[in-house]
């Protein structure tokens, strides 16, 4: 229930509810962000709703194509690959591998990367100039590139994998929040806490980050997109995760010598890889859409 | 123009130095010893490599060891592959340039294709062709590249049989490497059969190039639209159209030559993006370029190829950035005082 108002008072919002409120009135990112939270529940409850084992074979149902097929069968809805596993329990259980693990990794270089942001947004001289030479050297480095290196540092396999693309992750992180706090320090708002005599540690928690932390979630959504994509390469290129698990780039890799005689186990996963990128990149995009319909009003 | 063009330099230099600290210390980071790591010399004898010890100075201090390794690299020296015991140097020579022609051919695809598409969108601003190719380029920014390449394969080589799925040329022409570009050679090779090669091996460029060119393509598309936009909202527009001049007449005189002048800028970034989804394309193509040699060196932990395979693509994309930054700091004189030159 609304809040009576008995005071005639004008009521700001904080930055991330104003990016919320003229967010939610563009119909399709909010269908986006309603796909979006179907997806995060999918990676976290997935296992529990699948129709078979993502591992199990039947082999009395070898190649079986989709069931909208003469030859499929409705308890394999989406058909099975060349082991007989369930394309659609496969498909259901690799969102938590290549959606999920997409976002953890992203929130982990999230918070290390606004970490070493701020800190060097703080510090001045030459450590900084150094700090913003090694990030350019970095940024303009192509992310799959970096961590194609970084897998050849480590060695293949999923883990490997992920702290390759989180710290790939981490520079652009860094990179942003560097510049919206200098951006930040330069208005006035920032100066009255300052002539108060508050400290700059307590200046940048409660009056920087409350009006960068928008910039910073957009800045997430791209990194996502790039997550997702990065591990379904690595994946599909067999550097990430091991054949059996059903992660979806390397689905597709295991489909690539069937694909003329079972294309559904080629195009179901790239599929999944190609709605999940887009529903992350439409969120990101709404986002951005509505932050520069504030910066104009 | 000439501090602009010292300061970019200097950055250059920087960069190329960071990277050569980065080669230099995974020689440390990868398992094993790391004179067999520098040199990929992996059945040699101890006095052999007691030798090569003494070359890149192993017995002193590490800031030694790196400026020995430094002016072996200057000397074109990387060491020999791990598997195939060639040089490293040699082996880049031959693949390199088929990763250059491909992405040089992508890049081509998607700025002939994608700078009018946003040209277009941005003149139809928030009308419905604008929309459409908006959400055209949103679904080709999401596609993943493997996943394109083997629908590509599917319709045009399996199905319709238009384009061949793997390989840079027929193996029925034989043709001599000069150059390593496969288009060059064919032209400059005296076969009598050079023009059906020729035919045959742009057939074989198709596919792989509309595979790399879709996700740049997108990114130019919105770029012209941002930066026409902008053009279309300034000052001298306006003028012109005041002085009564048509639509068509502004966009073409004044529209899109300065809109053009900003993507410019962006390009050098976009050629980083298009040699990573080329390495890709590669590997499901069959490429023989640097990048599924690359790929291929990771699989054989051949620690040398991956070393060498770094630098010179690292090296190549940044030089690739520079090189944009001058034509975009010619282009535009504004750009020379307010970017690197002046801060």
């Amino acid at each position: 229930m609304p809040r009576d108002k008995i005071y005639i008072e004008e009521e700001f919002p904080s930055p991330i509810l104003q990016l919320w409120l003229t967010f939610k009135r563009t119909p399709v990112a909010i269908w986006a962000l309603f796909c979006y939270v179907l997806l995060v529940l999918l990676a976290i409850f997935g296992s529990f709703i699948t129709p078979h084992s993502a591992m199990e074979n039947n082999l009395d149902m070898l190649l079986t194509p989709p069931a909208w097929n003469a030859d499929g069968d409705i308890s394999y809805l989406l058909g099975t690959d060349d082991l007989g596993r369930d394309m659609l329990s496969r498909l259901i259980q690799g969102t938590s591998l290549t959606f999920g693990l997409s976002i953890l990794v992203v929130v982990c270089a999230l918070i290390i990367g606004v970490l070493i942001g701020s800190v060097s947004a703080l510090t001045r001289g030459v450590k900084a100039s150094l700090l913003t030479h090694f990030l350019d050297v970095v940024l303009s480095m192509p992310s799959l590139l970096l961590a194609i290196i970084i897998v050849a540092i480590l060695g293949p396999g999923l883990t490997n994998v992920l702290w390759a693309i989180g710290l790939v992750l981490i520079p652009q992180f860094i990179h942003i929040t560097r510049n919206a706090i200098k951006e930040e320090q330069q208005k006035g708002y920032v100066l009255i806490p300052i002539l108060d005599g508050a400290s700059e540690l307590r200046v940048l928690v409660t009056s920087i980050y409350p009006n960068i932390i928008d910039k910073i979630i957009i800045q997430a959504t791209l990194a996502q997109s790039a997550a997702i994509l990065d591990i379904a390469a690595l994946g599909f290129l067999g550097l990430g995760a091991p054949v059996a698990l059903p992660e979806w780039g390397s689905m597709l890799a295991n489909s690539l010598d069937l694909f003329y005689i079972a294309p559904w186990t080629s195009y179901l996963p790239g599929l999944a890889i190609l709605i999940a990128v887009i529903v992350t990149n439409l969120v990101g995009e709404g986002l951005r859409h509505s932050l520069k319909l504030q910066k104009e009003n | 123009m000439v501090l602009f063009a010292l300061r970019r330099l200097n950055l250059l230099l920087f960069t190329l130095l960071m990277l050569s600290v980065v080669a230099f210390s995974l020689n440390y980071f990868f398992p094993g010893s790391a004179i067999v790591n520098i040199t990929g010399l992996v059945n040699a004898t101890d006095a052999q490599l007691a030798s090569y010890e003494k070359l890149y100075r192993m017995d002193q201090s590490v800031f030694f060891q790196y400026l020995a390794y430094l002016r072996e690299l200057f000397n074109g020296n990387m060491g020999v592959s791990m598997s195939t015991q060639n040089p490293i140097s040699e082996e880049l020579i031959t693949y390199l340039p088929a990763t250059i022609e491909l992405s040089l051919a992508a890049l081509l695809l998607a700025m002939i294709f994608g700078v009018p598409l946003g040209f277009i969108a941005a003149i139809f601003h928030n009308k419905v062709t604008d929309k459409a190719i908006l959400s055209v380029a949103m679904v080709g920014y999401s596609l993943p590249v493997f996943w394109l390449a083997l629908i590509l394969i599917l319709v045009f080589s399996i199905t319709l049989s238009w384009f061949p799925s793997s390989g840079q040329l027929n193996l029925l022409f034989e043709i001599e490497q000069v150059t390593g570009f496969k288009l060059i050679d064919i032209l400059l090779s005296d076969s009598p059969y050079r023009w059906q090669a020729f035919q045959d091996a742009l057939e074989h460029l198709v596919l792989p190039a509309i595979t790399v060119a879709i996700a740049p393509m997108t990114i130019f598309i919105r770029l012209a639209r941002t930066s026409m936009l902008e053009v279309l909202e300034s000052n001298y527009i306006k003028a012109a159209r005041a002085k009564g001049l048509s639509n068509i007449k502004i966009i073409y005189h004044h529209g899109i030559r300065n809109a053009l002048v900003r993507i410019i800028r962006d390009m050098g970034l976009q050629f980083a993006n298009l040699m990573t989804l080329a390495m890709i394309a590669e590997v499901i193509f069959d490429w023989q370029g640097a990048g599924s040699w690359l790929i291929d060196s990771i699989f054989q932990r051949d620690y040398t190829a991956i070393q060498g395979g770094l630098i010179a693509l690292a090296t190549f994309t940044f030089f690739i950035n520079i090189l944009a930054d001058f034509i975009y700091a010619s282009l535009n004189p504004v750009e020379r005082y307010t970017r690197h030159a002046t801060r």
